[in-house]
């Protein structure tokens, strides 16, 4: 069985929006990641059958970002190249259609990732005052235009819609991420502590990491003033403490909620690339893969407990794998929130959510150690179309360096979904 | 026969088509052929009349500027402008419309062939250049041009284009009015029909209608007032590039425009066949013409008998070194399209080589050169590393790191391990020997050197450095890549301060010399830009530092001889830390203005015994003997590749030729004169002529034979 090796990969690091990476749109930080793989692996571009990247938030300047990226990259203009979006899971879509292209007998050899500008998703106009502004670029005399132009009101300009907190939010049921996320507590009772352990934890994991994570991160000299070159993430806290956290208030539910800025991931900027190519390719290339892809899944579930969607697709990858949870010897669940990973691992322990779901053989207790071992999207951050490919590639180095085998990485998805993927080596 | 002529359908149409040679030249005998031709055709009634080429590219590319060249007497220069004049007339005068079809270069004769049609049609060929360059080669347009591209095009774009010499586009053409209608190549013929039967079916389009102006621009051209403005705006820009008036061209077409644009034809055309024959005999002229030839020969440079060698192409590049060469070679690298990939110790470094990159493209951005997505496209393909990761594909590696011969060499151990076994290393070294940085390559015979100069995207000139071990076709393919990133090289070999270094600190160095004897910074630098240097050599070491200044210097004396020992007073200099423009203090200050360093001007004590004629001749003539020195040891092959060097390395003044040019204008006996005369007063062998210029005098030969 010619199986889908992961053969290499590099991210940039993660910047918090508005930081170091506020000038550097998602196509430049995508293409960086891409350029620099293909540099580092000496990749001769000709051998790319296609470029496939995840990103959420689209820029409207660069339609099709992957296309965009493949061609700033170097890769030739002969190569094809298209850009999918399945929210947070972004990330992991663009390898799982890559995956899914090899198996077809497409092609081969793939270059994918995920990329996103959070700081630069922009503000939006009101349909309404779009339309008189177009209605005064098409009026021919100038009275007709000054006409046009009383139609304004200050609060056309003054309060335009903020494209990420729309990103954030899920139209079906209307709630934002956090307020899902708000959602799953009740419903676990998870208290306000536990979350903030759980941050406090990830936090320290991260900045242990420090050395670990820059074996995948490529340094960054953000144009056009190129100062200084960003090596590391910029959102793990070196110091953080319990109090600190204790301090915050809680940010989607006022009085009551407990989900806070300190407990959830932080809006990030960052890429990633990954080079997928068919096991025999891989070794007719002389490529040394990192792993292999064993298998994948996607779980769909209410949009407003979007958080529990690992918990689905966990069992369901595990089937497809005829494997067991106890099996997997690493194990990482993004962190959106808190909340929302200690909801997915208390569902996972628990016998009645086997039963109710039918996921019998393929749930059970995680071991805390195996858990996001070095860190996760709270401390690291969570740039939505990147952070899939993030966790293959953190999970398959994590595997080679500890001379593991098997892991599995999920994520939540905002609308109501969850993806799953099992990595082996 | 060069000119053809068919009719069918009642159109006419010329072609020009010159056998065994890729381009057009209007000579006298294609010249004599088209009058001929016309002569023919006056009697006839076609419905039109259309003037093509058969070349790839090339409309017509001029006149044929060795004929120019040859002129030596007034009265033949004349009568060579009028010859062209009176058959660009015969092609005005015909009785109906006569239609220019250019898919390629129209410069010079070929564009006044083209202004004296009726109609000019031409294609959105990239290729497309339509101007009149003459003023470059120091006369003015002779076969009608300045009588009638004022007169189509109005009189600010007519005097811009021709005082600049530069060409347009066709887009810009159309914009001007200098072209009537732009179609693709493609189908250019069935379009060109078409355009005939649009202007047939109108007798008024028969007419010569010149463009017509709008707005304030309209104020401009109709209004005397206006003239004055243009013409002062001209004068201005004039001065400001010529400012000591060693180029009379430019002047002179300005005022032959200024005298001729309401005059009738045939008393315009007299000024300007005047004019035209008063420059092209002028010594100016011919050093113009000269260097054009050079220039050409050198832009174009292919090796003697390597016709058979493939050159390697090369599509990535390395530059190690990411200071203000590695950062300016990058980004020249990354504008003509070859990827890069700059490597330095950490990530500062990297940072500041990227930053000098960008700054080249948002200069040329603030000038509207380039807009900036087409800058970021570029700057993507510079990216940086601190290990030779990338290094494994690259065609050519360029080291630009320190001036310092160990670390040079460890990096060409280095990067020999980690390059392809076809890769090219190359050295952008000023001062160093590239012979021993081969030796501490694994395979020497691909070890080049790459002299590069700064500003890296500004200065013209590369020296290609070759040492015994270097292949012929390393050779070739650093040739190639030289000329594909838009430099014009010469080919030099291994030793001291290769060709342009090695004159220049002589100068230098002698220009410390009469400073130290009681010479004023001032005064100096004067005398040098006076004879035509772009700067006087005090300013040129605040340029490039006077720590560089001496310690290349100490290179050229270990390798070369007590000459170049560097001049007491530069050390006394360098302890006040005068560095120059990068310390902000050297020979001069540099605040809001310029003025001269009190401090270092004060180290001595100035002399009235200094005479202005020997200072100069003493900086000049040492450049010559060392020039000689160069030829003689073989470092370069030819005189004219010391002057094309000494030209587009330190802009010696063209319109002296070059600086063996101007040692063969003042004669070889009267330089070995002049040399053995200062010799004689400071007998320390410096002016000694040495054996190649003793052996002309014996001859009776001289550099340029």
């Amino acid at each position: 069985m010619d199986r889908i090796a992961i053969v290499d990969g590099i991210r940039t690091p993660f910047s918090k929006m508005g930081a170091n990476f506020n000038n550097l749109s998602a196509q430049e930080l995508g293409r960086i990641a891409a350029r620099e793989l293909i540099e580092r692996m000496g990749l001769d571009v000709k051998l790319i059958d296609e470029v496939i990247f995840g990103c959420v938030a689209q820029p409207a300047e660069a339609a099709n970002i992957a296309r965009v990226i493949a061609l700033l990259a170097g890769v030739p203009k002969t190569t094809p190249a298209f850009t999918v979006h399945r929210n947070c899971a972004s990330g992991i879509e663009a390898v799982v259609n890559a995956a899914i292209k090899i198996k077809a007998g497409e092609g081969s050899c793939y270059l994918t990732g995920g990329t996103e500008s959070m700081s630069n998703i922009p503000f939006l106009l009101s349909k309404e005052y779009q339309e008189i502004l177009t209605e005064i670029s098409r009026a021919k005399t100038l009275p007709a235009k000054l006409q046009s132009f009383a139609k304004i009101r200050a609060h056309h300009f003054l309060m335009p819609r903020i494209g990420l907190q729309m990103g954030l939010t899920d139209p079906v049921c209307g709630l934002n991420m956090g307020q899902t996320a708000e959602v799953l507590v009740k419903e676990f009772g998870i208290t306000r502590r536990e979350q903030d352990e759980f941050a406090l934890a990830s936090h320290q994991k991260a900045i242990a990491a420090r050395e670990i994570l820059r074996e995948e991160i490529i340094p960054v000299i953000p144009g056009p003033k190129y100062k200084e070159a960003v090596i590391d993430d910029n959102g793990p806290r070196e110091g953080q403490t319990l109090e600190a956290l204790a301090k915050l208030k809680p940010f989607f539910e006022k009085g009551t909620g407990t989900v806070t800025a300190g407990n959830s991931s932080q809006v990030t900027d960052g890429a990633c690339a990954i080079l997928v190519v068919s096991e025999s390719r891989a070794k007719e290339l002389g490529m040394k893969p990192l792993g292999f892809l064993r298998s994948f899944a996607f779980a769909g579930v209410e949009p407003n407990r979007m958080g529990i969607g690992p918990a689905h697709a966990i069992p369901k990858a595990l089937k497809k794998a005829g494997m067991k949870l106890s099996d997997m010897q690493a194990i990482e669940i993004n962190e959106a929130f808190a909340s929302q990973v200690i909801a997915c691992e208390r569902a996972l322990a628990s016998e009645k959510f086997a039963k109710d779901f039918g996921y019998e053989g393929y749930t059970g207790a995680i071991d805390p150690a195996k858990l996001n071992v070095h860190g996760g999207a709270i401390a690291l951050g969570h740039p939505v179309g990147t952070t899939g490919a993030r966790l293959i590639l953190t999970m398959l180095k994590t595997l080679k360096r500890n001379d593991l085998n098997v892991g599995i990485a999920s994520l939540c998805i905002g609308g109501g979904q969850g993806a799953a993927v099992i990595l082996e080596r | 026969m060069s000119v053809f002529y068919k009719e069918e359908a009642n159109i006419g149409t010329i072609t020009f088509d010159q056998p065994d040679s890729k381009v057009n030249v209007l000579n006298s005998a294609t010249l004599m052929t088209f009058d001929k031709i016309l002569d023919e055709l006056k009697g006839k009634d076609l419905k039109a009349l259309i003037i093509q080429s058969a070349k790839k590219d090339i409309f017509i590319a001029g006149a044929d500027i060795k004929e120019i060249e040859n002129i030596t007497e007034l009265v033949d220069g004349k009568a060579k402008a009028q010859a062209g004049q009176r058959v660009m007339d015969k092609l005005e005068d015909l009785p109906y419309p006569t239609v220019a079809v250019i898919d390629g270069v129209a410069l010079g004769g070929g564009c006044e062939l083209a202004l004296a049609c009726r109609y000019r049609i031409m294609t959105f060929n990239d290729k497309l250049r339509i101007g009149l360059p003459e003023v470059n080669l120091g006369f003015v347009p002779g076969f009608g041009g300045t009588y009638r591209l004022v007169r189509l095009v109005g009189l600010a774009q007519g005097l811009t284009m021709i005082v600049s010499g530069n060409p347009i586009s066709s887009s810009a053409a159309f914009k001007c009015g200098l072209a009537d209608r732009l179609y693709p190549s493609v189908g250019l013929s069935e379009r060109v029909k078409e355009f005939i039967e649009e202007i047939s079916a109108q007798p008024a389009n028969r007419i010569f209608k010149p463009v017509a102006f709008k707005g304030f621009q309209a104020f401009l051209e109709k209004n005397p007032l206006g003239h004055k403005v243009i013409y002062w705006q001209t004068t201005k820009l004039i001065e400001k590039k010529d400012p000591k008036g060693f180029y009379p061209s430019f002047l002179k077409a300005v005022e032959v425009i200024q005298k001729t644009k309401y005059l009738p034809r045939e008393r315009a055309l007299d000024i300007e066949s005047s004019t035209f024959a008063q420059l092209a005999i002028t010594p100016v002229s011919k050093n113009l013409v000269k260097v054009f030839y050079l220039s050409e020969k050198y832009k174009k440079l292919i090796m003697p008998g390597a016709e058979a060698i493939k050159p390697m192409p090369i599509t990535k590049a390395a530059v190690i070194g990411a200071g203000v060469m590695g950062g300016g070679i990058a980004q020249l690298l990354s504008d003509r399209g070859v990827w890069a990939r700059l490597k330095d110790i950490n990530q500062e470094a990297i940072a500041k080589g990227l930053k000098a990159a960008y700054d080249v493209y948002a200069q040329a951005m603030k000038r509207k050169k380039v807009r900036a997505p087409e800058v970021a496209a570029k700057m993507a393909m510079i990216s940086g590393t601190v290990d030779y990761s990338g290094f494994s594909d690259v065609d050519i590696a360029i080291e630009a790191v320190v001036e310092n011969l160990d670390i040079k060499k460890k990096v060409f151990a280095q990067v020999s391990e980690v390059i392809s076994s076809k890769a090219i290393l190359a050295s952008n070294t000023s001062s160093l020997s590239v012979t021993e940085m081969a030796r501490a390559a694994k395979d020497p015979s691909r070890v080049i050197g790459f002299h590069f100069f700064n500003p890296v995207h500004r200065m013209p000139l590369i020296e290609i450095i070759t040492t015994e071990y270097t292949s012929l076709q390393t050779l070739v393919s650093t040739l190639e890549f030289a000329k594909r990133l838009g430099k014009t090289p010469v080919i030099v070999k291994d030793a001291p301060g290769f060709l342009v270094n090695r004159i220049l600190l002589g100068y230098i160095n002698e220009a410390g010399r009469i400073f130290d004897e009681g010479g004023s910074i001032k005064e100096i630098d004067r005398l040098a830009t006076n004879f035509g240097m772009p700067m006087g050599p005090f300013t040129l070491s605040d340029e490039v530092g006077l720590d560089v200044g001496v310690k290349v210097l100490h290179v050229l004396e270990t390798g070369l001889g007590a000459r170049f020992k560097s001049v007491k007073i530069f050390d006394e200099v360098l302890l006040k830390k005068f560095l120059g423009k990068k310390s902000g203090k050297g020979f001069y200050i540099y605040g809001k203005k310029r003025i001269v360093n009190p401090e270092v001007q004060g180290l001595v004590k100035i002399s009235s015994s200094i005479q202005e004629q020997e200072a100069i001749e003493r900086m000049i003539y040492i450049m010559i003997n060392e020039a000689a020195l160069i030829l003689q040891e073989k470092v370069v092959d030819t005189p004219d590749a010391v002057d094309i060097g000494m030209i587009m390395g330190t802009g010696f003044p063209p319109f002296r030729g070059g600086l063996l040019r101007y040692a063969d204008s003042i004669g070889i006996d009267r330089l070995v004169e002049g040399l053995e005369k200062l010799e004689a007063r400071f007998k320390d062998g410096r002016f000694k002529p040495c054996a190649y210029i003793l052996d002309l005098k014996n001859r009776g030969g001289k550099f340029y034979q």
